[in-house]
């Protein structure tokens, strides 16, 4: 059984347990993706990271507004999210079996959680996955390497999300805040 | 008794005029929209439903398959500050949300 690269400790933070050759990857990973969150080249990659709120082309003028006001925000809390993956290992000494652990803070594991799916997100658009085609593209090919990265981060992501999901457990406040047409 | 003024007033062109007035209201319902998309689990959209709306695990499961099968699915309404409040959250969460008039 693979060891788990995350686990909750006993006093509540979350231990994430990585072999030195995946930190090495995931920090030079987040490092590239700060620079594409920042400033994405124009085309799929931007329009995935930063939709539209109207897609009514008579509401210009509210979207103008929306993105005044919300823009920043989020280019500035995706680059902090990934900044803070790529420092927390950065400064983490591997013990003798060569695993680097690091105990995030509350803040840190929603950063990691928005940051994976960020670089899934801008390398998946990039690579323009479907639901249809896998990413287990050949050797040689110039998708490869990307390939085997997205791949690698889909089963890191999913692990951290299965972690929560336990967490959050099954039940809701059952104030939907949609109108049910049934009412 | 005196009757209204009504020198200063002008009358709109049309019915459809008024209903358009009507229509402009700042407290017209809005929709969230949530929309399929390739890269995305299944899991991490559950997860996030049940995280930004305290949806229970069956109703953020039923939306995400609306999403995944019908492409796209309602998972938020009201006026249009809270809805351009949940999309800018929906956002921050990579999911890919939009908003517009409950018609």
């Amino acid at each position: 059984m693979a060891r788990a690269m995350f686990r909750r400790a006993r006093g509540g933070a979350l231990v994430v347990t990585l072999h030195t050759q995946e930190v090495e990857l995931l920090v030079m990973t987040a490092r590239d993706m700060i620079a594409i969150v920042e400033e994405p080249p124009d085309g799929d990659v931007r329009d995935r990271l930063y939709p539209r709120a109207y897609l009514d082309p008579t509401e210009e003028k509210a979207q103008g507004e929306y993105d005044a006001l919300v823009h920043g925000d989020l280019v500035q809390a995706r680059r902090a999210a990934l900044a803070a993956v790529a420092d927390g290992l950065e400064g983490a000494a591997p013990n003798s079996k060569g695993l680097v652990e690091v105990n995030l803070t509350p803040e840190e594991e929603s950063q990691w959680l928005t940051a994976l799916n960020d670089a899934r997100l801008v390398i998946g658009t990039a690579l323009g996955v479907t639901e249809e085609t896998d990413t287990d593209y050949a050797p040689g090919d110039p998708r490869y390497e990307y390939g085997v990265l997205y791949s690698w981060l889909t089963q890191l992501h999913f692990e951290l999300v299965e972690l929560l999901l336990d967490e959050i457990g099954e039940t809701g406040s059952d104030d939907p805040g949609v109108i049910d047409p049934s009412s | 008794m005196t009757a209204p003024d009504i020198s200063e007033i002008t009358i709109p062109d049309t019915v459809e005029e008024l209903l358009g007035a009507e229509e402009a209201r700042p407290d017209v319902p809005w929709v969230v929209l949530v929309w399929n998309d390739p890269v995305n689990t299944f899991a991490y959209v559950i997860f996030v439903f049940q995280k930004l709306f305290g949806y229970s695990r069956a109703k953020a499961s039923r939306l995400t398959n609306q999403v995944h099968f019908e492409g796209k699915a309602v998972v938020a309404s009201g006026a249009r500050e809270k809805c351009e409040a949940d999309v800018a959250r929906l956002h921050a969460f990579g999911l890919w949300a939009t908003m517009q008039k409950d018609d």
